[in-house]
């Protein structure tokens, strides 16, 4: 019995223990995968997630204040400020944190300061919402006022701004389409705010500290600091005096010639700095968000125009330079020629005769601009194109240049180059002209034209770069006397100032606008001089587009460059004589 | 035996061991929260002095603005247009007459010294004593 007994318990002890021992691994597998359920969620989160949840937990207790670097101050040569930086204030309100006996007192006090709707600002505080600006942008003086007044829930929020000095009117600054502006990211916008937006920008700097609960500073807690770098000064070729009378003689003149817009460029000859570059119509920098975009762009850099007789300046001075032609030589001038199957007259359709070359720019005779072209050749006079700039951009130190590139010579016709001679058919900007002009005021090398002189306390590099020969001395001396008898016996005479009747230089343009491939009646006039003409103080070149003088509806010619550009170029220059002390040249 | 004495009356007991733990602990919270409060006074002062800098600095742009307007050709003009004044175009130019300066003209012979040899002679003797006080009044030229 035992001994059975014994024999038929022991499989059933095995297998309670086998059971036994099979139940715990059970329960340690369950609790190991559970565990590892465990580690593995703890892994997630300490390793997997670290770095997110790491940075929530800084966002939560450490505060970051940005040091904006301050931006850079723009001068002229004469070290007059032409920006400052300035802080202006915006006012914001929490309506939840005004109770609503004191919301009449909040709203009547803003509004008496600010000038905003009392009724808006009512229902503002009325309404559930946690945060919202009054006004933006305001000046010191009201903010004070606010301030005076302890509103409850109303708070001040400082700014910095750009604020640019007063132009000719009180709808304009001096200088906006040259300087640009810097808009509320601070991000510069437009000519040199935005060329040198890393330079004048600086780089802000930082402090990093923690905050608690209640978001009170941990000042025992650690901090770390990095102080900005605040942007660099410009110092501009810009003379502000000769700036404010470019812009009141240009505006008085498109007025006149009752012009759809114009612009006025001057330049140092020797260095190729920008004295002034004006605009009109232009616009208030300090007032940028109200004013129409079409008005931020700028013509003197991003208008390009067909150039017109300005452009045998460039042309007869190849030539010469070539040795194709002199002002003496003697040419046939029937009023008109045919090449490349188009008919091409003179302005005035005479026949001149024998004429020389001196009296061909005298006169502005297109026939004459083509023939010397002819004479030197066409790849001679797409060289001297590309010596005196006219292919490439000027790459001045502005932004927005615009460019279109000509042909190259083997790609233009025949009658691209003649037409190419007088001006038309070749689209320049006004500072590619102006520099390919100052060549001959220059001595006959090209100045790189640009607007800033010194980066903080560095010369601009420019400045120190040998200039390039594009003509010979003697042919720039050749073509100034030519300019003088311009200005003495042709197109020019109404420029002349008194006194440097004998001592100025200048050439007009006139071109019709093309329309759809078509020239049209309306025109783009010019008037391109430098004085004295022998010892050059200033080029200048002005512009103005769609003229329409009065009386020109019966005679056309009284939108011609002579009656339209150069009575502004004379304003501007009578200035100049005056405010520089120009004498003229002895004799 | 005596300074057993001593050494059994100056021993302390349990709880005056205790006393002195905790009265050096309330030493030094108070001595840390003096501390703090001095300093949590220092940042109020300096959040407080950072806002009158901000706008101090403020006042400072708003006048440096004003002064550059103020020299503004526009406010210039304005100004003197107020005052009757008016721009007016020269009726004349004084014309420059060239002068004929040859820089590279020989300077010349040097000037000759027509001081008298006693004078001289003086003026070595007074020099070599008392040093030489003015040498070109000593000079002809």
């Amino acid at each position: 019995m035992s001994t059975r007994a014994l024999a038929s318990r022991r499989p059933g002890t095995v297998d309670r223990v086998g059971s036994a021992r099979l139940r715990v691994l059970s329960m340690l597998a369950v609790a190991l995968i559970l565990a590892g359920m465990v580690w593995t969620r703890l892994a997630y989160w300490q390793v997997a997630q670290h770095g997110r949840l790491a940075m929530q937990a800084q966002a939560q207790y450490r505060e970051f204040v940005e040091l904006p670097a301050l931006r850079g101050a723009i001068f002229d040569r004469n070290l007059t400020q032409l920006v400052v930086n300035t802080t202006v204030y915006s006012a914001f309100v929490s309506p939840d944190q005004v109770a609503p006996e004191d919301r009449d007192r909040v709203a009547s006090g803003l509004a008496s300061v600010l000038g905003v709707d009392r009724a808006t600002l009512l229902s503002t505080l009325q309404s559930t919402a946690k945060f919202a600006y009054v006004q933006r942008r305001f000046p010191k003086a009201k903010a004070d006022q606010l301030r005076a007044m302890k509103l409850p829930g109303v708070g001040l929020q400082e700014e910095t701004q750009r604020s640019y000095l007063p132009g000719i009117g009180s709808g304009t600054t001096l200088a906006a389409n040259l300087l640009g502006f810097v808009d509320w990211n601070g991000d510069g916008r437009y000519g040199l705010e935005q060329y040198y937006q890393k330079v004048l920008a600086g780089t802000n700097g930082y402090i990093s500290s923690y905050r608690d609960l209640a978001n009170r500073e941990i000042v025992l807690g650690s901090h770390t600091h990095q102080d900005p770098v605040n942007g660099q000064d410009l110092v501009l070729s810009v003379d502000a005096s000769v700036q404010y009378a470019a812009e009141q003689a240009l505006a008085e003149g498109v007025k006149r010639d009752r012009a759809e817009s114009g612009s006025v460029l001057i330049m140092d000859p020797q260095t190729g700095g920008i004295v002034a570059w004006a605009d009109y119509p232009s616009y208030n920098a300090n007032d940028f968000n109200h004013t129409d975009a079409a008005l931020f762009k700028d013509n003197v850099l991003s208008y390009v125009y067909e150039p017109g007789s300005v452009m045998k300046v460039v042309t007869l001075s190849g030539a010469m330079n070539a040795g194709a032609i002199t002002p003496t030589t003697v040419i046939n001038d029937p009023g008109y020629v045919k090449v490349g199957g188009y008919w091409i007259y003179d302005w005035d359709r005479r026949n001149h005769g024998n004429i020389d070359y001196t009296y061909v720019l005298e006169h502005s005779l297109n026939v004459g601009a083509m023939q010397a072209m002819l004479a030197e050749g066409h790849a001679n006079f797409y060289n001297y194109l590309q010596a005196f700039g006219l292919t490439q951009k000027s790459s001045i130190d502005v932004a927005g240049e615009n460019f279109v590139p000509p042909p190259s010579v083997a790609k233009m016709q025949d009658s691209q180059f003649a037409t190419a001679s007088f001006g038309q058919g070749i689209d320049v900007n006004m500072v590619q002209m102006l520099a390919a002009i100052n060549v001959i005021a220059n001595g006959g090398k090209y100045a790189p034209p640009h607007v800033v002189e010194r980066v903080g306390s560095q010369l601009n590099p420019l400045l120190m770069q040998p200039q390039r020969q594009v003509v010979s001395a003697a042919t720039a001396a050749q073509m100034t006397q030519m300019m003088q008898m311009v200005v003495q016996k042709g197109s020019g005479w109404t420029s002349r100032i008194r006194g440097f009747e004998l001592d100025q230089a200048g050439k007009t343009g006139t071109s019709q606008i093309p329309v759809n491939g078509q020239y049209t009646q309306d025109v783009w006039t010019s008037f391109v001089g430098f004085l004295p003409a022998q010892h050059p103080r200033f080029t200048m070149l002005v512009v103005v587009r769609k003229p329409n003088y009065p009386g020109s509806d019966r005679d056309w010619t009284l939108n011609d460059g002579y009656m339209t550009a150069e009575p502004i170029w004379k304003q501007i220059a009578q200035a100049m004589v005056v405010d520089w002390h120009i004498t003229p040249d002895p004799r | 035996m005596a300074s057993a004495v001593a050494a059994e009356r100056l021993r302390l007991n349990v709880f005056g061991h205790a006393y002195m733990a905790v009265g050096a602990f309330v030493i030094v919270v108070l001595f840390y929260l003096a501390i703090a409060a001095q300093i949590t006074q220092a940042s109020y002062d300096i959040a407080r002095l950072q806002d009158q800098q901000r706008q101090l600095v403020a006042e400072q742009d708003q006048l440096r603005y004003q002064e550059v307007t103020l020299h503004a050709p526009a406010q210039v003009q304005q100004q003197a247009q107020q005052s009757g004044m008016q721009r007016v175009v020269p009726s004349s130019y004084v014309q420059g007459t060239q002068v004929a300066i040859d820089l590279t003209a020989p300077v010349g012979a040097q000037p000759a010294d027509t001081t008298p040899l006693w004078l001289r002679a003086v003026a070595t003797v007074v020099n070599t004593v008392g040093g030489t006080q003015n040498v070109q009044a000593a000079t002809k030229h």
